[in-house]
């Protein structure tokens, strides 16, 4: 029945609209791979061979640029704290929304809708209005004066602020979406609060948690402009920042840069293909009508 | 019907004391309530507090002093606002950003179209689907980094139109605003549509089939379906996009700009969140960059609350 309705959705669209149609959408996947190309063409290619052209394929081929963007960037550290400061804030920034999301949408006290509406509000911040409060605040922290500059986890407590509202919002959501009878029965059966909240609302959770996890993961992993001024010694600093600082040097290494462009950036890119059915599946799950 | 903890109560207390013994068990239910409550919200409020509210706090009192960032700062009552005020490149900066929104309605209806497609199971769907996130997995800076290396004076585009004989169409892309702040703005558009067409999806997916399957039943075509069935009912989805996209044209810039042109040529690609780094880190006129910060607040603030008025008197109406 459904698999008829599927195939019957294809008979709207006359073949003269059709393909044109496909062939457009074509084009925007090519463009998805651009960058790609750009990247992956050029960081094989000697400094030579880039002056004399940068389309095409290259003459040459070296892994030089490879080893001078490992190297004289420091692109391997720097991927490393790329993935400690993604999972920290990945792990605190979901663990949090998800409990203000209960809090806000099944515990039964008056003040919640309020709440919501009071975290939720700093959805439209522009994170860059932060950036000198922020700066300020972790170089000495209200009360405990402790320097966070240049601190993983000082960086981890920001992104996982800035992200709780999003969060909240779609996590909120989602339990709303799920009846209230599931949660009674778990409570006339003797559960408390915090059980139900891991027994029931954790597990029935898991397609909007998986979305959070990758939205979460991708914006931190990608996040430059807190990083640029907060984490700037070798041993803190993400791969944004490095590749950035590469830039730097465009002139003199145009194929390092590349180089390490490609390694900020394949990784990533390969993961999500990997479990591109699954990513999709989950987002889809976790973000209602 | 499934009774609640609260309501369960069942017939009248017969025996006079139950009552009273009962409301107080109940309202000992409900401060265990409240106590969990405010126990699981609270981490959330704290950090939300601490790194997003107070600081806010202290850029809106910032504002009003005169400050570089380290020694005290010193009262000055609205003066940064007068300045601010015939400030022309702050002026260009915002001009810029109302420039940026403008992708917005190309943000919203371009994403529709190509979810409604793959939702229909258009030749080809699930490669779609799959590639048109490839751009949202790229970091900004990278992009960034790629586009000025393909828009630059001896970039690949200028290469390109070389290579085919359009000589005559190579072009410093870079060096006016009339041609970097297009090029931009394609980028930003470029770089967030699959994110859009998943939310879309997302939406399109949780949509009742029977929905569409009456409108075809009636004769409706594709395109009618999409504008008379379908998006009308994914207000939600259509919300959440219409506001992140329009709080990427105010508060996600910096980077493209940062990267692509560093504001140039002079303050012409300059946007409001760049000039803020720029009076702060560059000239150290914390205060002042606390004032344009506070415009800006303001500014998103009031467009998230109109569009999100707009689109649910919209629905009601």
């Amino acid at each position: 029945m459904s698999e008829r309705g599927t195939s019957g959705r294809l008979m709207q669209l006359p073949p003269s609209q059709r393909w044109p149609l496909v062939a457009g959408m074509l084009l925007l996947s090519a463009s998805a791979f651009f960058p790609l190309y750009v990247m992956a063409s050029n960081a094989f290619r000697t400094n030579l061979d880039w002056a004399n052209s940068q389309i095409g394929l290259p003459t040459t081929t070296s892994l030089a640029a490879f080893r001078r963007a490992w190297e004289g960037a420091s692109i391997g550290s720097s991927f490393v704290n790329s993935i400690e400061i993604s999972l920290g804030t990945v792990v605190l920034s979901i663990a949090f929304a998800t409990m203000a999301a209960y809090s806000c949408s099944k515990i039964a006290w008056r003040p919640r809708q309020v709440l919501f509406l009071a975290l939720l509000f700093w959805i439209v911040v522009p994170p860059l209005v932060l950036l000198v409060p922020v700066y300020i605040e972790l170089a000495s922290l209200p009360l405990i004066h402790v320097n966070l500059l240049n601190s993983k986890l000082g960086m981890v407590l920001v992104y996982t602020a800035v992200n709780l509202p999003f969060n909240l919002y779609l996590m909120t959501a989602y339990f709303r979406s799920l009846p209230d009878e599931l949660l009674e029965a778990a409570r006339i059966d003797g559960a408390s609060v915090p059980q139900t909240f891991v027994q029931v609302m954790v597990p029935l959770a898991r397609p909007a948690l998986a979305t959070l996890a990758i939205f979460n993961f991708l914006w931190a992993w990608n996040e430059f402009m807190f990083a640029l001024f907060i984490l700037t010694s070798t041993s803190t600093k993400p791969l944004t920042v490095a590749v950035q600082q590469l830039q730097g040097r465009f002139d003199q290494d145009p194929t390092g840069l590349m180089a390490g462009l490609c390694i900020a950036t394949l990784p990533v890119i390969g993961v999500y293909l990997i479990f591109q059915r699954h990513l999709v599946r989950a987002i889809t799950a976790g973000v209602g009508k | 019907m499934t009774a609640s903890v609260s309501s369960s109560t069942p017939s009248p207390p017969s025996r006079p004391g139950a009552g009273i013994r009962r409301r107080s068990a109940l309202g000992r239910l409900a401060r265990v309530e409240w106590l969990w409550g405010v126990i699981f919200a609270a981490p959330a409020v704290v950090l939300v507090g601490l790194f997003v509210a107070y600081p806010l706090g202290t850029v809106i009192y910032y504002g009003f002093t005169r400050w570089n960032g380290l020694s005290p700062a010193e009262w000055v009552g609205f003066h940064n606002y007068r300045v601010l005020a015939s400030d022309p490149v702050f002026r260009t900066a915002l001009r810029n950003n109302f420039l940026f929104a403008l992708s917005v309605p190309i943000q919203m209806t371009l994403p529709l179209v190509l979810a409604y497609l793959i939702h229909m199971r258009i030749t080809g769907w699930s490669f779609f689907r799959a590639t048109f996130f490839i751009p949202a997995t790229i970091a900004t800076v990278v992009v960034g980094i790629v586009a000025y290396s393909t828009f630059q004076v001896s970039g690949a585009l200028n290469a390109l139109l070389g290579a085919v004989g359009l000589h005559s169409l190579e072009h410093n892309w870079l060096a006016s605003a009339h041609t970097s702040i297009p090029l931009i703005l394609l980028v930003v558009v470029w770089a967030n549509f699959g994110y859009n067409v998943l939310i879309y999806l997302a939406g399109m997916a949780a949509l009742d089939p029977a929905l569409e399957e009456a409108a075809r039943m009636d004769g409706a075509r594709a395109w009618r379906i999409l504008i008379s069935v379908v998006a009308p009912n994914l207000r939600r989805v259509m919300e959440l996009v219409l506001v992140t996209s329009t709080v990427t044209a105010f508060a996600y810039m910096f980077t493209y700009i940062y990267v692509i042109t560093n504001g140039g040529p002079g303050f012409d690609t300059n946007v409001a969140e760049f000039q803020i780094y720029y009076q702060w880190f560059t000239n150290g006129n914390a205060g002042y960059a606390c004032a344009m910060a506070t415009v800006l607040l303001l500014i998103t603030v009031l467009l998230g609350m109109i569009q999100i008025r707009v689109l649910t008197r919209r629905a009601e109406g």
